[in-house]
């Protein structure tokens, strides 16, 4: 997805969704939560809070000791024949992935669905050296020969009708397929499985890094993660440092709610579990095995606690699916691969409040996403943080308000705390709304409060209770 | 190893974050993080589970009572899939029943899964056993080795796995103890499927599209 | 000895449901609620916490526990998103272990939104209140989640005489209000609005009522603007429409 421009603004790109973007998303995410729903039911409430907590717990656990688990995976992947890099930050993380397509002389690339890889814009930096890179999820692959990016983190192109795929495929690969899902889905099967013998490099992102073992999780549907993964020579895997978790026995419970949160699924299709390279050649798979460990930003929401929790997150769009603010704009609003609730808690973060312009504040704060995560992320609580950092500042980054806001903030308070100029302040709106009121309604103001009524009508201004409790108390 | 700069960057990054020194012991992970293990169910109970799961999924389950039984399944199944070309797992089991034997004498030519991947591909069908099965979920657990080449169960159209009930496991607790420190594995659960596409389901977008899950007992 | 209870009225609903705040006073009177009006009070300090200034917030969060710090009793508001605001958010804008947030925390404690005070305190689910129309529930989203009162306005609403209660498809769905929000991005404001209001229409409801000043601003003003007959009322004004004996 090329960089959007900075700072992201959320206001411009809302007023330009396409008309039938929202219905398109809610019937997307209706699927999803209709089959969550079925899942949590069976299992009963009681068991799917204990298992949200235990999610929450042991992942709050990994990244409060991430020190120690990284050391613990990276030893345990050297062991395994694997090879360790660090990249400090996008550029680096890029670099070290050129550097291995150019020693293995790579013409081609197949890459597995990866949301670090396109928060660093890893496919522009391989394509501006010449490296063909093909997205394999289907998703994907549909979106990358429309030049876009991701609509959605678990099902990137579900905007799109199928007439549009089929003319898309049309026209970019050449192929008259009728416009049926199993007809699509049979023209890209047969496309990428070309792609995916002749690639010289596999890349994937990882689901769960397991610091016991040095193992990459991958959890996917399609079982493009296993080809990419095991059919190129060289498979290099992108985990953010984030992803860590202890033990095999961590998984037992997130894989009990990463699917279910996402899809609706009691579990995908393929988990693999990747612990470096095969351990002789008749297993079949790559003869090199690489693991990327991306920072990017992540160790730097470490250090405010109050936003730490950010880093449980294990991508499976739940959020996304039930914030109604989403539902009715779609992710391409959001101006970040990863949109919706967790998205702007990312993109702020990594990118910084003022890159990420008006994002905190692309929120009601009604708390839906609060219930749905399964690693229970306070956030609307987070939000309510980066929105402080952005007013006033904090010990990560400056304010990136206008001070003129501040001044405004502090000469509201006053009169606001301030009972006489409180009370004047309810009086003198009730006069000067005179001219503009009827039936009881304010319907046209002037700014800022044109903002409230070009969608409806203001009631009319009425404070009326303190004279009456006077009287009554009077009577009394 | 050798000094790796930015590694260290990172970890100290980290560490301060945290305020944590280097070598600061990890606590342990704390019980709440923890949940309790499956009871499994009475053996049939347990196979009925799996099956339906298996089901539900797509997948193609079937009881075989001997090897007669598995002679004529390969039969069926070399004609409903159109088999040409199959390629099997190298495991005793698997040769003990002579998988490939019988396939061989149906006219199936026998691809070696080390033959190289293009060829593997070409293979209509891959024969597995299986690691560990998994009721709740309907999972096939595959574990990698020189005897069960990965490409086996992702490259064909077709994915027959031949199941004993000693692979049954209560759930993912007692299937991961055995299979973390064995290299790779993967949990296989229903055919390869997408709803990416205006969110229908289809199935068999890159791993295999069908899946054949079969029980063997012997007598 | 009797409940007393302390308004804290908030100022969205004194600017623009004063009706709301006097049916609340004579709903607890007849209830034998004591009422005190602590008259220094003027807005919790919300917005500017939403809106991420937290130093000015703090400033309203003293005055506000000047005012109701020194009062006895419960303090009542018929609104969710406020009392929230007092019960979270209060302690934390004070360092734990001092004073302020000793006060925040003992006078948050004692801090309800109405239907919860209603049920929780009074213990009384009717009111001998009476109308006889079908009537639609919207959950205010503070309220809901903040407060975790799923049902207790509901609960008062089933022992009103004659009122008909239909489901609301997208009950606990945000009305798209949120403060700020609503001028922040007016057209995703509406968005959620109108779909909200839609979906109000599809029930059939003559009304639809809530607990929350800034959601019936919204939802009003959007069924007004669809022309749409439906009333949005305060539960409050239910309760008050007609009175009968408990």
């Amino acid at each position: 997805m090329s960089q959007a421009t900075l700072p992201i603004d959320f206001r411009t790109n809302a007023q330009h969704v396409p008309p039938k973007m929202p219905a398109s998303v809610q019937k997307a995410t209706a699927k999803f939560l209709g089959n969550r729903a079925a899942l949590v039911e069976a299992l009963g409430n009681e068991l799917w809070q204990t298992l949200r907590q235990a999610a929450h717990d042991v992942r709050l656990h990994a990244i409060t000791n991430l020190d120690q688990y990284l050391e613990q995976a990276e030893r345990a992947v050297t062991k395994a024949g694997g090879h360790v890099h660090w990249a400090r930050d996008a550029a680096e993380a890029n670099r070290i992935v050129l550097e291995m397509a150019r020693h293995h002389q790579v013409r081609k690339v197949v890459k597995s669905k990866s949301m670090a890889t396109e928060e660093i814009g890893l496919n522009h930096a391989l394509e501006a050296e010449g490296i063909q890179v093909i997205e394999t999820d289907l998703g994907e692959y549909i979106v990358q020969l429309l030049g876009m990016g991701p609509a959605h983190i678990v099902v990137p192109a579900f905007h799109l009708s199928k007439e549009e795929i089929a003319a898309l495929f049309r026209e970019k690969l050449g192929v008259d397929a009728p416009a049926e899902a199993e007809k699509l889905t049979q023209v890209a099967r047969m496309k990428l499985r070309q792609e995916f013998l002749t690639a010289g490099l596999g890349i994937s992102g990882g689901n769960f890094l397991i610091a016991e073992t040095g193992t990459i999780v991958t959890v996917t549907n399609e079982g493009n993660g296993r080809m990419c993964t095991t059919v190129p020579p060289v498979h290099v895997a992108i985990v953010g440092i984030d992803k860590i978790v202890p033990d095999w026995e961590s998984l037992t419970v997130l894989l009990k709610v990463l699917a279910r949160s996402a899809t609706g699924q009691k579990i995908t299709c393929y988990t693999q579990f990747i612990s470096g390279p095969p351990r002789a050649d008749a297993e079949t798979g790559p003869k090199e095995s690489h693991l990327v460990l991306l920072d990017n930003g992540r160790s730097r929401i470490l250090q405010t606690p109050e936003t730490r929790e950010t880093l449980l997150c294990i991508r499976c769009g739940a959020c996304l699916n039930i914030c109604p603010v989403f539902n009715n704009v779609g992710g391409y609003t959001y101006g970040y691969p990863i949109s919706g609730p967790t998205g702007v808690l990312f993109a702020s973060q990594i990118l910084g409040v003022k890159a990420a312009g008006g994002l905190p504040f692309a929120s009601t704060l009604c708390g839906a996403c609060n219930d749905i995560c399964p690693v229970k992320i306070p956030i609307t609580e987070i939000l309510l943080h980066l929105r402080h950092r952005v007013a006033e500042g904090d010990e990560q980054e400056k304010a990136a308000a206008p001070s003129l806001m501040r001044t405004g903030a502090q000469v509201g308070s006053v009169a606001l705390r301030t009972p006489w100029l409180y009370r004047l302040g309810s009086s003198l709106l009730k006069w000067a709304q005179a001219p503009l009121k009827r039936d009881d309604w304010l319907a046209k103001l002037p700014p800022p409060l044109s903002r409230w009524t070009m969608a409806r009508p203001l009631p009319a201004f009425a404070a009326d209770f303190r004279s009456w409790w006077r009287t009554r108390s009077h009577k009394r | 190893m050798s000094t790796n700069s930015a590694g260290e960057d990172i970890l100290a990054k980290v560490r301060t974050s945290l305020k944590r020194g280097p070598g600061q012991p990890v606590a342990p992970v704390p019980s709440t993080a923890r949940v309790k293990p499956r009871v499994a169910g009475a053996p049939d109970a347990e196979i009925e589970l799996l099956f339906t799961e298996i089901g539900k999924l797509n997948g193609v389950t079937r009881r075989l009572g001997g090897r007669d039984d598995l002679k004529t399944a390969l039969a069926e199944l070399v004609k409903v899939e159109a088999v040409q070309k199959a390629t099997c797992w190298a495991t005793p089991d698997l040769m003990t029943l002579d998988v490939a034997g019988t396939l061989k004498a149906l006219g199936v030519e026998i691809v070696s899964p080390t033959a190289g991947k293009h060829q593997v591909a070409e293979c209509e069908l891959g024969v597995t056993g299986v690691d560990a099965a998994l009721p709740e979920t309907g999972t096939l657990l595959l574990r990698s080795s020189p005897e069960r080449p990965r490409v086996v169960s992702l490259l064909p159209r077709v994915h027959l796995a031949i199941l004993r009930r000693t692979a049954l496991r209560a759930d993912l607790h007692q299937a991961f103890g055995e299979a973390k420190d064995a290299g790779y594995c993967v949990l296989v659960t229903g055919p390869s499927r997408t709803s990416d596409i205006e969110l229908t389901l289809t199935l068999g977008v890159h791993g295999p599209k069908a899946l054949y899950v079969w029980l063997l007992d012997e007598s | 000895m009797p409940i007393k209870a302390q308004l804290f009225i908030t100022c969205l609903a004194e600017q623009f449901f004063p009706g709301v705040l006097k049916g609340m006073v004579e709903l607890l009177e007849r209830l034998r609620v004591q009422v005190a009006f602590p008259e220094e009070q003027t807005c919790c300090g919300q917005p500017f916490f939403n809106s991420g200034y937290q130093t000015q917030a703090r400033q309203m969060a003293r005055k506000w526990l000047e005012v109701f710090g020194r009062t006895d009793g419960f303090i009542v508001s018929p609104s969710g998103s406020c009392v929230d605001m007092v019960r979270h958010h209060y302690p934390h804008l004070f360092p734990p272990g001092t004073p302020e947030h000793r006060l925040a925390e003992e006078t948050a404690a004692r801090t309800f939104e109405f239907t919860q005070f209603l049920v929780q305190q009074v213990k009384v689910t009717d009111v001998g209140a009476r109308f006889p129309h079908k009537v639609t529930y919207h959950a205010s989203c503070h309220l809901l989640r903040g407060l975790g009162a799923r049902e207790e306005a509901k609960q008062i609403l089933r022992k009103v005489r004659g009122l008909e209660l239909v489901p609301l498809s997208t009950e606990e769905t945000c009305c798209g209000f949120g403060g700020t929000f609503s001028v922040i991005y007016p057209e995703v404001s509406q968005a959620m609005m109108v779909a909200k209001v839609k979906s109000i229409e599809a029930t059939g409801a003559d009304a639809v009522v809530a607990c929350d000043a800034g959601c019936l601003m919204n939802i009003a003003g959007g069924l007004r603007k669809a022309n749409s007959p439906i009333k949005a009322m305060h539960l409050i004004e239910v309760l008050t429409a007609e009175r009968g004996t408990p």
